[in-house]
């Protein structure tokens, strides 16, 4: 239910968990049978649809480095024996051919699939590690912030407000001529791909936490007050044991259904942030610098044009689809 | 009342001063010079002294001390002084007295002066905020209503292929990245087909409501696509949740026409919550529509951003992250303090 | 010395320049003299931009494209350059508002000109010689008048500080005004500049830049003057100018035509529009497709290579003209040997190179950073067949220099576009065959700091030229000239970092010669001096692409650098 949708212009990071208000709303009902979650799920037709596509996603995604390995894709060898004297794909629907299902990309004549292809897997991992991050300090915060209460909650309270009023596309832009130079010059991560990687996955966690704070903050809050915490502290449970496993067990629900709407959202910004030129540049392909060259060829090249963008839009819709799938789910008592 | 009112505002300004202190800290925690970074692209060891010399910036010094927290810190103050009482520049004294005919005043509240431009940053801001102010207008315009009028469609064929439908294909433009919606928008509807006048911002001054208006539609529709899913899905839930609360059940248990159960109950209850997002949400596309602006070509303040950043014109991008971030705070203390009339409640918590 | 250059080189285009127009491709650019005798008085003409212009203060321009404009319009010179399309006449520099092309003395130190009669400001007041004077003053101000080319700055003849600056600093302050009085003096209507060293081409100079346009005193607001103009030409300002809008020009009714000639100024349309902000995009899809708002336009925005193919189709509406400039590669002398240097540029596919940025309509492969037509250009032996890179000879050369293979090589390039990343991506292809380890390195906003540090961690770079004036003397010296270039905290143009005795005493000897001859001679040698060192890799000579709208009689000339000529255009 709510949002989960997330926009990308300015305020831009992802709100995975819906809009603050509905929090309470969101409760995971205890200890529901995974199995009746699981059974459940499979019946929801579009929502295990999402779940193959995104399952072929993620093979492909691991697949893909092994297969640039063995020559079966090669996003980077220039064919400029394919293109015109315009230096336009030769023939039909940007030059597609068994050897190039996808065409080949204009100027260059490398292989559009590939590249997709290749891109899609440095995207997902981007997209992915981001959220990790992103999850992991939301948690550790939500749950020092929902279990301590008093002047810690509220301190993590107004930094969840204060990261909350940056806008974030816009401080990404504006932070990384900055950001980068002291990634490379002070951390010494290597200058190139895995910088801008670093400052990108680094950033959007770093903007993009506060949500999941919120979230685990009122899990907890409704978890403290049940008995097997409560028995926890009699037996005399250090408080970082009861944190980490007693708690986080339980919250295990929120974070899978929060996960599966963060990703998606992560994948349409870092396209975003290729776009704005502030990600991995090319000649390594990801989705986001894929669908920026494209883009000039949008009159021209539709193929090409379409290619990277319907990658993106597919991927998003998926784990948006199945991360609703799965808060129904886990939630019987939402509106679906 | 008056004293939440106070207290909300008071957390608003620590909240604006601490953000303003965050922004310095990252952008000059950096090994990149200041005065480098704000003295633009081609910058000579001289030209980068001067600029130092200009804005007021104090010199690199050595170690972390020196560089990473007393620089930092000291041009906050200059900067926090500037916005309370307003500043000249050249910052230099000796520049002023040398080139008196060259001193810019800027008044409170100044944001500071861009070297790269010749301009004071309100200046630029100042011309950039009514084009970002008209398209998320009208962005907002757009997608509240098209996503309450889908939400409403979507909640009462629940279940249906429609009703999937309706989701799935919001869902699906919501994930086409906005550059490629809105260049197929430029390149397709306007220019290929000629189906729609190229979009040029013309001021209301300049052109009437009309011209204006009609510039603004595609730049619009495409912000407006990234955040009509989340209202359709958002009315959607409202609607079916307060479908099934006890008031509306009354209402239809009298005999009320569906209809009008729908419009004069359910989604009432559902309006609130919806402006008070849109609210929020306008506030944040007011710190600039980067993506929209860059593609359209609008001088907003997201284009400013963006060549502010390619020419390394550090001010301009001190200034719109900070009054973005007014916006988005100022947002905040508004819908709080209307919260608190309705609910009275809330003031206590 | 002329750091404030750099910024023009990254597009390619953009330092001012003259030269021919050798019209190629598309086999249609007959169209351009053509023009002169369906010229048509009256009518709107749209100029469209797609990024604003850095200045318009003439003493601050320094975009051959803004130049060639703003001369056809509003800023008339001492001299200047005919539309003339026959390179022999359009590098005469002619009469403008002197009344001759200038008389030397004193081996070519000393300059006079006597400003003409009756020639005034468009708010009637006489253009005096103080004006003159004033205008040439401002150049010292290199605080305030930034941007500008400041080739004054180290041959008027005013004694320098410590710091070896002129001790005048402008006339914004009095430091050093007597100096400055002593240098250019005023004799009534006459005009002297007297010169610290022998400037045998002041008037190509003078013609080819706005370095001494008169300035009106009273009207100088310093870095506000940025964008106004103050016209003396055939048209003026309406209004104001609007730095990401532009401005409309009109007639200026205090303009006497009789003191000017057609050959300069035609001057046909009543009215000029500059039309800035659409994006590079939309300026090529609306001309391509003749849009009614803009069939009386014309672009200064070259066809984006995606575009080209239609372009081309255009017929009458397209053409394809030979600019001045010429892209090349810099490998850091400082890193990398001479024969690594060498096996780089066998290594160096220039046709994938060309192939990545469009294709053959949007370049031509260049053997010398000497565009064919500046005179002291030739064909430069080590880089005559330079084409597809030839990966074994380069495996050859490094191996036979003992280093270590794979050879490890950074290239810093401007990553600002698209285009940029293919182009470098295909040499990175060719040079990894041969024995290279290639990093890209893309920057923005880093871009030329990092070029421009002596000790930055990069082997090659890539970088755009064109001459200021038509001399050989304003390519290889102001790039290749350890004298003034290299600094301990930067090496300005010099961005390889090359240091030759053997090239300087050359450069030395051309700026002494007493005729073009012996200086073209010397600078040849100089140019092959510069082969011989591999102290550069030629790419390519950029051809421009342009679309325009069919009300317009379309005009491109030498002096216009390839781009159009506002004195020739008129609407139908």
């Amino acid at each position: 239910m709510t949002t989960t949708v997330s926009n990308l212009e300015s305020e831009g990071l992802p709100d995975p968990t819906g809009h603050p208000d509905e929090m309470d709303r969101g409760k995971v009902e205890g200890k529901s049978p995974t199995r009746l979650a699981i059974e459940r799920f499979r019946k929801d037709r579009l929502s295990m649809v999402s779940f193959i596509i995104v399952a072929l996603y993620i093979l492909g995604g691991i697949l893909a480095p092994f297969l640039v390995k063995f020559g079966l894709l090669d996003p980077t060898s220039y064919h400029q024996d394919l293109l015109n004297e315009f230096t336009l794909p030769e023939g039909p629907l940007g030059g597609i051919s068994w050897k190039h299902p996808l065409g080949v990309e204009p100027g260059t004549g490398r292989d559009v699939m590939s590249r997709v292809w290749l891109g899609t897997t440095l995207s997902l991992t981007i997209a992915l590690i981001a959220s990790l991050l992103a999850m992991a300090i939301g948690t550790v915060l939500g749950i020092i912030a929902g279990f301590t209460g008093g002047l810690t909650d509220g301190v993590i309270g107004r930094l969840i407000d204060l990261t909350l009023s940056f806008p974030s596309t816009l401080m990404l832009l504006a932070l990384s001529a900055p950001m980068y130079a002291l990634l490379t010059k002070n951390f010494h991560v290597p200058e190139g791909d895995l910088a801008w990687a670093t400052y990108v996955v680094v950033f959007l966690a770093i903007f993009g936490w506060p949500p999941i704070a919120r979230l685990i903050r009122g899990q907890v809050l409704s978890i403290r007050e049940r008995e097997f915490v409560h028995a926890a502290t009699l037996f005399g449970a250090s408080r970082f044991r009861m944190y980490f496993k007693e708690i986080l067990p339980n919250l295990w629900a929120p974070l899978l259904v929060s996960f599966t709407l963060l990703l998606p959202a992560y994948i349409s910004a870092e396209a975003a942030l290729s776009y704005l030129g502030v990600s991995i540049k090319p000649p390594t392909p990801t989705l986001g610098n894929v669908l920026r060259d494209s883009l000039n060829y949008a009159e021209f090249d539709f193929v090409y044009f379409f290619s990277p963008a319907f990658a993106i839009a597919l991927i998003v819709v998926c784990f948006n689809l199945l991360g609703d799938g799965l808060r129904d789910a886990l939630d019987p008592k939402s509106n679906r | 009342m008056l004293a939440y009112v106070i207290r909300r505002i008071f957390v608003g300004v620590a909240m604006l001063l601490a953000m303003s202190l965050v922004t310095f800290t990252l952008f000059f925690a950096s090994p990149v010079d200041p005065a480098q970074y704000a003295c633009g692209k081609n910058c000579s060891p001289v030209q980068r002294e001067q600029a130092r010399k200009a804005l007021g910036y104090p010199s690199r010094g050595e170690g972390v001390w020196e560089s990473n927290i007393k620089g930092p810190a000291e041009m906050w103050g200059t900067f926090a002084k500037g916005i309370v009482k307003g500043r000249q520049f050249p910052a230099d004294e000796e520049l002023r007295k040398a080139a008196p005919e060259n001193v810019v005043d800027c008044a409170a509240p100044c944001f500071g002066y861009s070297t790269y431009s010749i301009r004071t940053v309100n200046e630029m801001v100042g011309e950039a905020l009514p084009v970002t102010f008209s398209i998320a207008l009208a962005a907002v315009i757009l997608w509240i209503f098209f996503g309450v009028l889908i939400g409403v469609l979507a909640a009462v064929t629940k279940g249906s292929f429609l009703d999937r439908g309706i989701v799935g294909t919001s869902l699906f433009l919501y994930a086409f990245p906005s550059f490629f919606i809105g260049t197929f928008l430029l390149t397709y509807i306007s220019i290929k087909w000629s189906l729609y006048p190229l979009p040029s911002y013309t001021s209301i001054a300049d052109g009437g409501v009309g011209t204006w208006a009609s510039n603004l539609l595609l730049p619009a529709v495409t912000l407006a696509m990234l955040y009509m899913a989340g209202y359709v899905r958002m009315t959607r839930a409202f609607v079916l949740e307060s479908q099934a609360e006890d008031y509306v059940r009354t209402a239809r248990a009298k005999g009320l026409a569906t209809r009008k159960v729908l419009f004069k109950h359910a989604l009432r209850a559902a309006l609130t919550p919806l402006v008070t997002m849109a609210g929020l949400d306008f506030a944040s596309v007011l710190g600039g529509a980067i993506i929209t602006e860059s593609i359209f070509n609008f001088n907003g303040l997201g284009k400013l951003a963006v060549s502010a950043n390619t020419n390394y014109d550090l001010p301009v991008l001190i200034g719109i992250v900070l009054i973005a971030g007014a916006f988005v705070i100022t947002a905040n203390i508004i819908v709080d303090i209307l919260y608190a009339f309705i609910d009275p409640r809330v003031r206590v918590g | 010395m002329a750091n404030t250059r750099k910024r023009l080189l990254a597009a390619s285009a953009t330092a001012a320049l003259v030269v021919s127009l050798a019209a190629c491709g598309g086999g249609d650019s007959d169209d351009n003299d053509s023009s002169d005798t369906k010229a048509t008085k009256g009518g709107t003409l749209t100029y469209l931009l797609a990024s604003p212009m850095g200045h318009t203060d003439p003493h601050r321009v320094y975009v051959g494209r803004d130049i060639s404009n703003l001369s056809r319009t509003v800023y008339r010179q001492l001299v200047t350059f005919p539309t003339a399309t026959d390179l022999e006449t359009a590098n005469t520099p002619v009469a403008d508002l002197a009344t001759d092309t200038g008389t030397s003395s004193d081996g070519g130190k000393v300059w006079k000109f006597t400003v003409k009669d009756g020639v005034t400001w468009q708010d009637g007041k006489d253009i005096t010689c103080e004006d003159f004077k004033y205008g040439a003053s401002r150049a010292f101000a290199n605080d305030v008048i930034t941007g500008g080319p400041n080739y004054l700055l180290s041959y008027l003849d005013i004694p320098a500080d410590a710091e070896g600056a002129p001790v005048y600093k402008g006339p914004y302050t009095d430091k050093g005004q007597a100096d400055f009085d002593k240098a250019v003096t005023c004799d009534g209507k006459t005009i002297t500049y007297n010169f610290k060293k022998a400037w045998p081409d002041f008037p190509l100079a003078i013609a080819a830049l706005h370095m001494l346009d008169p300035y009106r005193a009273d009207l100088d607001k310093g870095e506000g003057s940025n964008f106004e103009i103050f016209s003396n030409g055939p048209y003026m300002l309406e209004g104001k100018w609007d730095e990401n809008k532009g401005g409309t020009l009109v007639r200026n009714p205090e303009y006497d035509p009789s003191t000017d000639s057609t050959d300069n100024r035609q001057a046909n349309p009543d009215k000029i529009i500059f039309d800035i902000g659409k994006t590079p995009e939309t300026i090529n899809q609306l001309l391509i497709q003749d849009s009614a708002e803009v069939q009386a336009a014309v672009t200064g925005t070259r066809v984006l290579p995606q575009f080209i193919a239609k372009a081309v189709g255009l017929k009458d509406r397209y053409q394809n003209v030979e600019s001045p400039y010429v892209d090349y590669l810099v490998p850091n002398t400082k890193r990398l040997s001479l024969e690594v240097r060498e096996a780089l540029a066998t290594a160096t596919n220039v046709e994938a190179w060309i192939t990545a940025g469009g294709g053959e309509k949007f370049y031509k492969k260049a053997d010398s950073i000497v565009n064919p037509v500046v005179p002291g250009y030739q064909a430069v032996e080590q880089f005559k067949d330079l084409g597809a890179g030839d990966p074994d000879a380069a495996k050859k050369i490094l191996e036979g220099a003992g280093v270590k293979l794979p050879y490890k090589l950074k290239f810093t390039y401007d990553g600002a576009s698209e285009t940029a990343d293919k182009q470098a991506a295909a040499l990175k292809e060719t040079w990894d065959k041969s024995g290279f380890d290639v990093t890209l390195n893309p920057l923005t906003d880093a871009y030329y700091p990092t070029i421009q540090d002596p000790n930055a961690d990069s082997d090659v770079t890539w970088a755009g030229w064109g001459a200021d004036w038509p001399s050989a003397l304003t390519v290889t010296a102001p790039l290749f000239d350890s004298r003034i270039n290299l600094t301990p905290s930067s090496n300005n143009q010099d961005y390889g970092n090359y240091k030759s005795d053997e090239f300087n005493a050359l450069v030395d000897e051309a700026q002494a010669a007493g005729t073009l001859e012996e200086q073209t001679e010397a600078l040849q040698k100089a140019d092959a001096v510069l082969g011989k060192d591999y102290a550069y890799v030629p790419l390519e000579i950029s051809l421009f692409n342009w679309v325009h709208g069919s009300k317009v009689n379309f005009a491109t000339t030498p002096a216009s650098n390839g781009f159009a000529d506002l004195g020739l255009i008129s609407v139908k």
